[in-house]
């Protein structure tokens, strides 16, 4: 059975009412899961002191964040990404980031100790944050902090992120070490932010051709997606091999993302999970961490989600959405709502231009691997 | 940008006796293609990988023998560039006479050169992703106070400009690219496209939603 973690002070990270990145999300997956008769049991963390982000983000970093999280506002903060309309200050904010970072780290010691193969961390995935950086809604880095506790115990690590913004942070943080292999789809960073997460970064040093990029296409499908997955993540882990995967599971590559332009089903997004599972089977013994991410359509997020969970379960889909809970969440779910855990048939209307976006997704695979592969020799 | 910012400082250079075989050994073994030949202080000519290979090629029909002075087949008089000139002046020169580098000269003395990939660089510079942000095109009037509404509107939100970009578009119109630090690009666009500004990046979403 997987291990669930999860805390009720993970909702402090709430970076104001008209942000995007709401706690309110997780609260409507944890009601679906208990509404469909899939109550979790969970997990409870304890939060990181400040001084255990040290290995990943730089001291006067994070003395800056904890002093602007109690009211201390200095000059240093614009400097490090903070004040901005994605990364406002908020009172309690570095507190209530600890927490997650807790969680994730908390789930990274569970399979360190041999005490659990699978977990999921309900929440987190705040791969934008640098090493002094506070970008894209994150704070404080819990994929990395997780990541370095599992490498630090001997561990080779695959990390998979599967958010549809490139997972900038992560990479940049690991991008000399040959003891973490991080691969990214997100969508092009021409279009997108954080406007990298190109083919030929590959890393640096000992840890060359371990960082791989696929930018995908505006309008991507499933189909593309899940061939794109398959075909860099096999010859990258057989090179590799991982001991562990920590997997970032934004919702946002949905198709109703309003925030970017991926065109992903629930369906996809099960067989994308799936996939990764099959990976951890045959790569890891299946050893896995996931956590959550970025996900900014409430009709769709909660849904990708209870469907992660059921996933890594083992557990049923139940066809449905319960009425009772469709009702209790009818303020975040607008007007007319989706009635099925599923999204319905044939959700959006065919991407004309469908030939063309899943040739340019082959060639970018095709680039990537042409790049790396020579450093896998 | 200046030269001095992109050029390379204390450049390897040859003299006018020089054997092109040494030339090339030179090139290979510093992974270089420009070498200034000097006489004394003073920059007399300038010798490519081109040159040498041109002048000694088989193909050629009198080809040179590699113990020949690089004198011989060396460019001359010689293009330079002023460490104070604007890069683009330097990128002028260089492409209106099609050549591949400029010895940087103040006053007599050689203090750098500059080739054409000092100044893709430099483009690279200019218009790359130095941090995490997002990409805005928008087209404005040719006209005062345009460009002026813009950043106003992204002050207004508190959204930081990265880089600025600003080329013209026909007649009357110019185009301005920001790269500017938010993820929610999309809702950026919106509002100025609401606010009447005509956005061209992110593109319209004709198929979405």
């Amino acid at each position: 059975m997987p291990k669930v973690i999860y805390h009720p002070a993970y909702r402090g990270y709430d970076l104001g009412p008209e942000h995007p990145f709401s706690p309110g999300r997780i609260d409507m997956v944890l009601d679906l899961l208990t509404d469909i008769g899939a109550a979790p049991e969970l997990v409870a963390p304890a939060p990181v002191a400040a001084a255990e982000l040290f290995g990943v983000h730089d001291a006067d970093y994070v003395r800056a964040v904890e002093a602007a999280s109690i009211g201390e506002i200095g000059p240093e903060l614009a400097a490090l990404g903070l004040g901005t309309p994605d990364n406002p200050i908020v009172a309690g904010m570095a507190e209530a980031a600890r927490w997650l970072v807790g969680g994730t780290l908390h789930g990274a010691r569970l399979i360190a100790a041999g005490e659990a193969d699978l977990v999921l961390q309900l929440g987190g995935g705040f791969h934008h944050a640098r090493r002094r950086l506070a970008s894209g809604f994150c704070l404080y880095n819990d994929l990395a902090v997780a990541i370095r506790h599992l490498v630090a115990v001997g561990m080779h690590v695959a990390y998979i992120d599967i958010d549809v913004h490139h997972g900038d942070g992560v990479q940049e943080i690991f991008y000399a070490d040959e003891h973490v292999l991080t691969l990214s789809l997100h969508e092009s960073g021409e279009y997108l932010f954080p406007g990298m997460g190109w083919p030929h970064e590959l890393g640096q040093g000992m840890g060359r051709g371990l960082k791989l990029n696929v930018p995908l296409e505006p309008f991507t499908e499933g189909g593309s997606y899940l061939e794109a997955l398959e075909k860099v993540s096999e010859p990258a882990f057989d090179f590799f091999r991982p001991d562990v995967l920590v997997v970032q599971a934004g919702a946002d590559a949905h198709h109703l993302d309003t925030m970017a332009d991926l065109m992903l089903t629930t369906q996809d997004f099960e067989r994308v999970i799936g996939t990764i599972m099959r990976l951890a089977e045959r790569y890891t013994r299946g050893r896995a961490l996931f956590t959550l991410g970025g996900g900014y359509s409430l009709q769709a997020t909660p849904r990708v989600w209870a469907i992660l969970y059921l996933v890594l379960h083992g557990l049923p889909i139940p066809a449905a959405l319960p009425a009772a809970w469709l009702e209790r969440w009818s303020d975040h779910l607008g007007g007319q709502g989706i009635a099925t855990l599923h999204d319905p048939d044939d959700p959006y209307p065919p991407v004309p231009r469908r030939p063309e976006i899943e040739s340019r997704n082959r060639m970018m695979v095709d680039r990537l691997l042409d790049g790396a592969a020579r450093y896998w020799l | 940008m200046l030269v001095r910012e992109v050029m390379h400082g204390d450049p390897i250079t040859v003299g006018p006796q020089t054997s092109l075989e040494d030339a090339y050994a030179i090139m290979r073994e510093r992974n270089i293609r420009h070498l200034p030949v000097m006489e004394g202080k003073r920059v007399v000519g300038v010798v490519t990988d081109r040159d040498l290979r041109l002048a000694t090629s088989r193909l050629a029909q009198h080809p040179f023998p590699p113990g020949t002075e690089v004198r011989t087949v060396m460019a001359h008089p010689v293009q330079t560039a002023h460490p104070l000139d604007p890069i683009e002046s330097a990128a002028r020169v260089m492409r209106e006479l099609k050549i591949g580098c400029l010895p940087v000269l103040d006053g007599p003395e050689l203090v750098g050169i500059v080739t054409g990939v000092d100044i893709l660089d430099a483009l690279l510079k200019l218009t790359g992703v130095e941090r995490p942000s997002g990409r805005l095109e928008v087209r404005l009037a040719d006209q005062p106070g345009e460009l002026a509404q813009l950043t106003r509107f992204l002050s207004d939100l508190n959204v930081n400009i990265h880089s600025v970009l600003s080329y013209p578009d026909g007649e009357h119109r110019g185009r301005t690219v920001l790269r500017v630090g938010t993820m929610d690009i999309r809702a950026l666009a919106d509002g100025l496209d609401a606010a009447g500004f005509e956005v061209l990046w992110p593109p319209c979403q004709p198929c979405r939603k």
